[in-house]
């Protein structure tokens, strides 16, 4: 993917451009406002990752002309921590997602791929499977080899999450905000718990474990 | 002299001094134009009485009626009015006025007066049948005379409001410099530095003692937020000390380590204790957002009762995994105008508070109650509660309760519920929920406002 980094802070350009690089994208970096804009409008990219303050012309505004200028590459906006505003303020402008400074660079690249993911034309699936785990999203119906397993409707939303996107890691800022739609760090353990739970429903009977963890990253589940 | 100059108190005291004293000098001129009006109607009055039954005997007996007639009047003494008659020719014929012929009308003539010499006169000419003219005129001079007492008096009494609206303007300046200078020696000892300094207060409770009062409040509330600040400052850099000192023994570790397995252990334990310190940022910087005040144009209707149930049903499992019980008491209806986000993260703070601070086996209550003006979202519990006299201090900024400084976490979870509820129009209530403790939210309830 080529993806553009607006961000004035050469450290941290540095090191997402690095990390997304090792990941086989190819990064432009922009320092500015202005060059961001100029970027955004013609070259041909797949992802914008926009720092909200950015010296010339701030993020939201590159963004807003860019939409105008019916520019739909996915945006990911990067936003101050603290600041509950921005986030709104950057969906508002036409960003697909956002991310708080500062941020682990797992989650950046989970968000990139599920970006990414979105890109691409996704025909409208009614049904998600992952080895023997079956998702019937019209039954709302799990089961896995035949056996229907009972879900809470939670721990559904978390399984759903984890089989869209098969093979990825999902993190648990992730599942907080498309779960719960918490865009806060809650100290307790919910998602935790929640995917103990599935685990646990999932295992019954000793089967092994279809969901794998990578801490400090997140949650996936295995590919086909 | 400058003094007087740069002064509002007496710049003040003298305006008004200056005020009265022309208030009387207008006073002065209306008197004296009306008197002078009045005085000379009167002299008209009399002059064309006397014209009109001089000329009533010249038609009853001619000039020789006339002539009689005045000889009369000026020998019967003072009516104060001078006669002449003059014929056709300009010579006079009778009368002892000694003036000059002239037209017919009113005039403002001059005569002779055998005393005092050249005298004006206000007088009326009428002309008699044959040619004869009468000439009747008063003398100015009584007239001049009360315009004269007038403008002395009123000119007297002038000078004299004037002296002493200086007088008492210096003396109200001088008080109210002398007022004002206590409350400004109080302000340059707090610029000096010296906090603790008041303004004294009088007995009497005017104006500048309400203002001296209003300034003690004020005084009394910046060195509340000053030492606060002073204190959280100190407190901040005390939180940070643990978690920093940690991840520096955490790196140290890091470089020293020669397996993989130790290595990877001491770069999740240094990327924990960097959490940790961002988290404390995090918390610090939303409560002063949410003090800032700048959060109402996203506030929605929000019912704490679906609210409590969302929150409920997310923390259930949490509870239990944790060995504790989380249970409902829900009453409907409880309609707010809020952040959802924001309350959920109140809310989710008191319930981690309630989970953390609580004994194994506890149960956790978590309801919903509204009265007529405000709803409420609880969440109590039957632990050991907080002590009567530690409550208010428990929600202050990084004050651990010397019971919960064993468990982990950054001493502002409470702040944070108390500035969200702030920010809401609300409030934060603890309670004692016999046993345990009932943190309460208090909102102003949506309709009811």
């Amino acid at each position: 993917m080529r993806i553009l980094i607006a961000e004035d802070d050469t450290e941290t350009a540095g090191f997402v451009e690095q990390g997304l690089g090792e990941l086989g994208h190819v990064t432009l970096v922009a320092d500015n406002g202005a060059d961001a804009l100029h970027f955004g409008l013609t070259e041909n990219l797949d992802l914008l990752i926009l720092d909200r303050m950015l010296p010339q012309m701030d993020g939201l505004s590159v963004l807003r002309r860019l939409r105008a200028a019916d520019i739909t590459t996915p945006a990911l906006m990067l936003t101050a921590l603290g600041r509950i505003e921005d986030r709104v303020d950057g969906l508002d402008a036409g960003a697909d997602d956002y991310l708080v400074k500062p941020f682990a660079f797992s989650e950046l690249a989970a968000r990139v791929n599920a970006l990414a993911r979105r890109a691409a034309p996704t025909s409208v699936a009614t049904r998600l499977t992952a080895g023997d785990v079956e998702m019937d999203l019209l039954r709302r119906e799990v089961r896995r080899g035949g056996r229907i397993i009972p879900l809470q409707p939670r721990e559904f939303r978390v399984l759903e999450e984890l089989m869209r996107h098969p093979g990825e890691y999902v993190t648990r800022t992730m599942l907080l905000e498309r779960v719960w739609d918490f865009h806060f760090d809650p100290q307790t353990k919910i998602v935790e718990t929640h995917v103990s739970r599935l685990r646990s429903k999932l295992n019954e009977g000793g089967l092994p474990d279809p969901i794998e963890t990578q801490r400090g990253v997140g949650y996936r589940i295995a590919n086909g | 002299m400058t003094a007087l100059v740069h002064s509002a108190a007496y710049r003040i005291a003298f305006i008004s001094a200056l005020a009265f004293a022309l208030a009387t000098a207008l006073l002065g001129a209306t008197v004296y134009y009306a008197a002078h009006r009045a005085f000379i109607e009167q002299m008209d009055a009399r002059i064309a009485q006397a014209s009109d039954s001089l000329l009533a005997e010249m038609n009853d007996d001619g000039v020789a009626g006339v002539r009689e007639a005045i000889r009369q009047r000026e020998a019967n003494g003072p009516d104060s009015l001078g006669y002449a008659i003059f014929d056709a020719t300009g010579h006079r014929v009778g009368g002892q006025l000694d003036t000059r012929v002239a037209s017919a009308g009113w005039h403002q003539i001059s005569f002779r007066d055998p005393v005092e010499g050249a005298d004006p006169a206000r007088a009326k000419v009428t002309m008699l049948p044959g040619g004869y003219r009468l000439i009747v005129a008063a003398d100015l001079e009584p007239l001049e005379r009360i315009d004269q007492t007038i403008f002395t008096q009123f000119g007297i009494a002038f000078v004299a409001l004037l002296a002493i609206g200086l007088i008492g303007g210096l003396i109200l300046g001088a008080y109210l410099r002398r007022r004002l200078t206590r409350i400004d020696l109080t302000a340059r000892a707090i610029i000096a530095g010296d906090l603790s300094h008041r303004a004294p207060l009088g007995p009497r409770h005017d104006e500048f003692d309400r203002v001296s009062a209003s300034l003690n409040a004020m005084l009394d509330r910046i060195e509340g937020l000053v030492s606060n600040l002073r204190q959280v400052t100190s407190d901040l850099a005390h939180d940070l000390r643990t978690p920093l000192t940690r991840l520096r023994q955490q790196l140290e570790r890091l470089d020293g380590a020669s397996d993989a397995g130790e290595r990877a252990r001491s770069t999740e334990a240094a990327i924990d204790r960097c959490d940790e310190v961002l988290r404390l940022f995090d918390a610090i910087l939303r409560i002063s957002e949410l003090e800032q005040g700048s959060l109402k144009r996203h506030f929605t209707t929000i019912d704490l009762g679906t609210l409590a149930i969302d929150l409920a049903e997310a923390h259930e499992a949490v509870a239990e995994e944790a060995g504790r019980m989380l249970q409902t008491d829900i009453t409907a209806d409880c309609l707010v105008t809020g952040d959802r986000e924001l309350l959920s993260q109140a809310v989710i703070n008191l319930i981690e508070n309630a989970l953390r601070h609580t004994p194994e086996g506890t149960a956790v209550t978590l309801g919903t109650r509204y009265s007529a003006r405000t709803a409420t979202i609880f969440v109590s519990d039957r632990g050991s509660g907080i002590a009567a006299g530690d409550r208010s201090r428990a929600v202050e900024r990084f004050v651990r309760l010397e019971a919960a400084r064993s468990t982990p976490g950054h001493g502002l979870g409470l702040s944070l519920v108390k500035a969200i509820a702030t920010a809401h129009g609300g409030t934060l209530a603890l309670d004692d929920a016999d046993p345990g403790l009932k943190a309460s939210i208090h909102l102003p309830r949506r309709g009811a406002e």
